[in-house]
């Protein structure tokens, strides 16, 4: 039964895509998605809005800190598992890890040294404080934003433009939901943030699980066709429910339009055809209540909309905006557990490399989280906090639990990944990498002695030059696979020698060709890639390469740095 | 005027070489080379590979290629078009006039003629006929290629899994090989500038031993790194380098100057000879999947012309590579399979052309565990519907996976979710499986 169960579970795939498809769509044109949006039935006389009460969830913020709730809870499952967790990470693989997460690149080996031999008590919250603080920050946390909003690589330079000054306002959440959800085109700054619906509005069922996967951590897209066989929460009403308050949104020449009416009808796999009222996940309802439009405001409508697009302007807003109400219901009382739950959970999978629950699409009863209480406390945290992301990330990176160790030397087999008990190795996303390889190959004494923000300005000026690479490297996933045309491009494509591996001016090379032994340069070469001192296997392997290529010793270097920047080490964020 | 000009014309017989002017005789040279076939070397025996590895080659007809001018035939109907049918090898199986050398090798085919796969999209048909399905909203099935590759390819292998050539530019980015959900491990080599594969070379300047040396250096830091962590993705970036120098041993694979001079004569002096007898070589040596695209069939104007320029070639190199897959003894364990993403209209516009049409089109499936010389699925007289025995992408490609001897309900995992490499409830056409 447990078989068959999971066996109709993946019956979600199924197949209603194919009542859309014409049989003969016209030539050479996208085929259109069928229009399902319907006028109001007649019968229902007056528009007003009703909801379901809800008892009001009461959210107080707490006095403890963040970083201490998460060890508190994380330590307590793994001592219920009865495993030992690895130690804490070393100095210089903290500082790689927080500079990796925080803005996007590996630290100079200014900044490790300067790290390692600060005896200061508050050394990691300086740095971190200091990293937040930079611009870096927020171009490394809008990309990886960017990734969540487009997981398909579609990206819209719009988006990314408004994504960028969101988080240098340090707007929060929800504001970003609202602006995403219902931006002013009139204001330059939100018209972006528009991108996300309109490039998904030609597709209302992929604009609806989009809109569901990315803000709540819920795929609805196998309720679509039929109740879900699996997850009692999902039934075929929750995915219309959301569908419908998404219908009536539209392109209207490049600026979103919404419909002050219209109604999805769908037939469920059993019983009568049926009209879908807007519901949110939780099951909270939005009655509309209105009169149909008569023929003449449905044309006055359409003038308006025509008038809009003529202009180039945005249209306007609709009496009764469905969209509006999803964003509403969404942010109230416990409806907006999702919506916090989601945005903690997917935090916590950015730093730990693992959800609290995974996937991050499927947050429903039947996936529970591998941390109830603290997921919840979390949540709950970061409504109290008015939805403040740099809160959460602060709290997260200042944890114990995401300080500890990669390397598991216990003698017992290694602890489930769940409960992160050993650090998880993150493979870098392309910007990360191409913006390393760039450090690590400069000469790190141009580092030396700028003003913070002379070094930020480098800092940004190498991330830019380091963008084309970027585009060669796949963006990491769930579960992701390193493939040979990487390793073929790292070792036969011409980029990486004429972009990276340069001995000019100051580059790492240059200067380690002012160097007399072969060993003052293994020790340059790794101390400026990986951040530490070499290994006594290092030194004798890597010197033993140098020597035996007597005569061409440039040539060595090159060679070794090479491998050096395609090892596992610099690959990851360890 | 041409279109009703043009039925009337048929129905009267008028004479077709003077309806198609000057581009009747583009056949003709490489129709010449048929003698060639008679002077095959003695078949290579393939040992172990032949009897555990199945390997597929698509050809790609990029565009749409008609039905009417291939696989199903209507002669004297008005959606006929000029072309006569001829009786091939198969008893009551007739093709197009414009595929003579392969309808003496019918035999070793499967024609599908009941397709009605419902999109008439470029991109989004070619995604669903090169993964047997439409991708789901949050989550990228893998292509034919891909699965193939993942199934049939080997950890260590020295060789890529999965090589496409599209060296046209028409059309070249709808129809990409995708990975989808099984990730980078299963990518394609895509060749689109020549028939050499980006970065299989060695870079100028540095010399073997280097590069071998480094990589053992590569090797070293490595295992060091890895003495108490454990992760799949590390592993796959290290497998990833492991097969480097495999795979740059196999560049003699994609250079068909090491084929003799009448193995080349044989497949024909075209691009898409060339890269077919590629494929040869690649399935021959391991490669589980390689797909050949020629583009651009897409006739939505002079369709007759440009059919009758492309399915002659078609029709000699796929025969070409028939006979060459026999003689080697391995058309028991590769597949050739042609495929586009729909096929085209009956109708016939006012540009002599035919526009896109996914409701009653064809494809074939030859070798590995198909019945041979069989035919499935039939269309009306007019070709506008199918009458019987109806196929849909999911169907096509469970049959695809049972001759390949894969079951087409087996799963892969996204996370915990199962995920069967066909839809639940498809089914394979028993009536063509061997």
């Amino acid at each position: 039964m447990r078989l068959r169960l999971l066996f109709a579970v993946s019956a979600c795939i199924c197949a209603a895509w194919i009542v859309n498809a014409a049989d003969i769509p016209p030539p050479r044109e996208v085929p259109q998605p069928a229009v399902e949006v319907a006028p109001m039935p007649r019968e229902v006389p007056q528009r007003e809005i009703a909801i379901a009460p809800k008892p009001r969830a009461i959210r107080i913020a707490s006095r403890e800190p963040i970083p201490e709730v998460i060890d508190r809870y994380i330590a307590s499952a793994i001592a219920d598992a009865n495993v030992t967790p690895a130690p804490q990470a070393d100095d210089a693989t903290i500082i790689r890890r927080l500079t990796l997460d925080l803005v996007g690149r590996i630290p100079t080996t200014g900044e490790v040294d300067d790290y390692v031999k600060s005896n200061d008590p508050d050394k990691r919250a300086k740095l971190v404080d200091r990293l937040m603080a930079s611009p870096g920050f927020v171009r490394h946390q809008a990309a990886m934003f960017e990734v969540m909003f487009y997981p398909e690589g579609d990206r819209r330079g719009a988006f990314r433009d408004y994504l960028v000054n969101a988080l240098k306002e340090n707007k929060s959440w929800d504001k970003i939901f609202r602006e995403v959800m219902l931006p002013d085109e009139r204001n330059p700054k939100q018209k972006g943030a528009g991108e996300f619906l309109r490039s998904r509005v030609a597709d209302a069922d992929k604009l609806t699980n989009d809109v569901s996967t990315t803000f709540f951590g819920v795929n609805v897209s196998c309720a679509q066709c039929h109740n879900h066989p699996h997850v009692i929460d999902w039934t075929q009403d929750h995915f219309y429910g959301m569908k419908a308050f998404l219908i009536r949104t539209f392109d209207n020449g490049g600026f979103l339009g919404e419909r002050g009416s219209g109604i999805i009808k769908y037939k469920p796999t059993k019983g009568p055809e049926r009209t879908a009222k807007m519901m949110f996940l939780t099951g909270t309802k939005v009655e509309e209540v209105g009169v149909e439009p008569s023929a003449v405001e449905m044309k006055k409508e359409k003038t308006a909309f025509d008038k809009a697009k003529a202009a180039k302007t945005p249209p306007p807003a609709p009496k009764f905006s469905a969209r509006t109400k999803l964003v509403e219901v969404a942010l109230e009382d416990e409806n907006a557990d999702f919506f916090a739950r989601s945005i903690v959970n997917r935090m916590w999978h950015r730093f730990f490399g693992t959800g609290l629950v995974t996937p991050l699409d499927q947050m429903h009863a039947e996936n529970q989280p591998s941390h109830p209480e603290l997921l919840a406390w979390l949540a709950n945290d970061t409504i109290a906090n008015g939805y403040d992301l740099r809160r959460l990330i602060r709290g997260i990176v200042m944890s114990k639990a995401y300080s500890r160790s990669s390397k598991y030397e216990a003698s017992s087999d290694l602890p489930s990944a769940k409960l992160f008990a050993v650090a998880k190795l993150k493979p870098m996303t392309p910007m990360q990498l191409a913006t390393s390889l760039k450090i690590a190959t400069t000469d790190p004494a141009s580092f030396e002695n700028l003003k913070p923000d002379d070094f930020e300005k480098k800092i940004e000026q190498l991330e830019s030059s380091a963008r084309g690479f970027a585009a060669l490297i796949a963006q990491p996933t769930d579960n992701f696979q390193i493939g040979v045309g990487e390793a073929l491009l790292f070792s036969n494509g011409d980029r990486l020698t004429k972009e990276f591996l340069t001995d000019g001016g100051g580059t790492a090379l240059g200067y380690a060709k002012t160097l007399k032994e072969p060993k003052d340069v293994v020790e340059f070469l790794v101390k400026t890639t990986y951040g530490r001192p070499a290994t006594d296997t290092e030194l004798k392997a890597l010197v033993a390469y140098i020597k035996k290529r007597n005569g061409r010793e440039p040539e060595a270097y090159k060679q070794v740095l090479w491998a050096l920047v395609t090892s596992p080490e610099f690959r990851f964020n360890y | 005027m041409p279109r009703n000009t043009f039925c009337r014309s048929l129905e009267h017989a008028i004479d077709r070489r003077a309806f198609l002017g000057g581009t009747a005789a583009v056949g003709a040279t490489l129709a010449a080379d048929m003698t060639a076939l008679n002077v095959l070397a003695a078949p290579e025996v393939n040992g172990a590979l032949k009897k555990t590895q199945k390997r597929v080659i698509l050809l790609w007809l990029a565009g749409g290629a008609s039905q009417l001018e291939t696989w199903d035939p209507k002669p004297g109907a008005p959606t006929g078009g000029p072309f006569r049918a001829i009786q091939t090898d198969v008893p009551g199986l007739r093709i197009s006039e414009l595929m003579p050398k392969m309808a003496t090798r019918m035999k070793t085919t499967c024609v599908i003629r009941g397709l009605n796969t419902k999109n008439g999209d470029h991109g989004s048909a070619a995604k669903i006929m090169m993964r047997g399905r439409r991708d789901e909203s949050g989550l990228r099935y893998p292509d034919l290629g891909a699965v193939v590759a993942r199934e049939f390819g080997r950890a260590e292998s020295k060789v890529p899994d999965y090589v496409t050539f599209y060296t046209q530019t028409e059309g070249r980015n709808m129809a990409p090989g995708d990975a989808g959900f099984l990730g980078a491990r299963y990518a394609p080599m895509e060749l689109t500038t020549n028939n050499y594969p980006e970065h299989i070379r060695r870079l100028e300047g540095l010399t073997d031993a280097d590069h071998q040396e480094r990589g053992e250096l590569r090797e070293l830091l490595g295992k060091q790194f890895g003495e108490g962590r454990t992760s799949e993705t590390m592993n796959s970036q290290n497998e990833a380098y492991q097969r480097v120098r495999g795979i740059m041993a196999s560049e003699k694979l994609f250079d068909i100057t090491q084929e003799p001079q009448k193995v080349r004569d044989r497949y024909g002096p075209t691009q898409f000879a060339g890269q077919v007898l590629i494929a040869r070589r690649l399935v021959e040596a391991g490669v589980p999947f390689v797909r050949v695209g020629r583009a651009w069939w897409d006739s939505h104007g002079q369709n007759f012309e440009t059919h009758q320029e492309m399915v002659p070639e078609l029709d000699h190199v796929m025969a070409t590579l028939l006979d060459d897959l026999t003689d080697r003894g391995l058309l028991d364990d590769v597949m050739v399979i042609t495929l586009s993403e729909f096929g085209r209209t009956p109708q016939i516009n006012a540009s002599l052309g035919r526009d896109h049409f996914a409701s009653a089109w064809s494809a074939t499936i030859s070798g590995c565990g198909i019945k041979r010389g069989s035919v499935y699925g039939k269309s009306d007289e007019k070709g506008l519907k199918v009458v019987a025995e109806e196929v849909d992408a999911g169907s096509l490609f469970a049959t695809i996976y049972s001759a390949l001897g894969l079951n087409p309900h087996k799963n892969y995992y996204v996370g915990s979710r199962p995920i069967p490499l066909v839809n639940p409830g498809v089914e394979a056409i028993s009536a063509v499986l061997e």
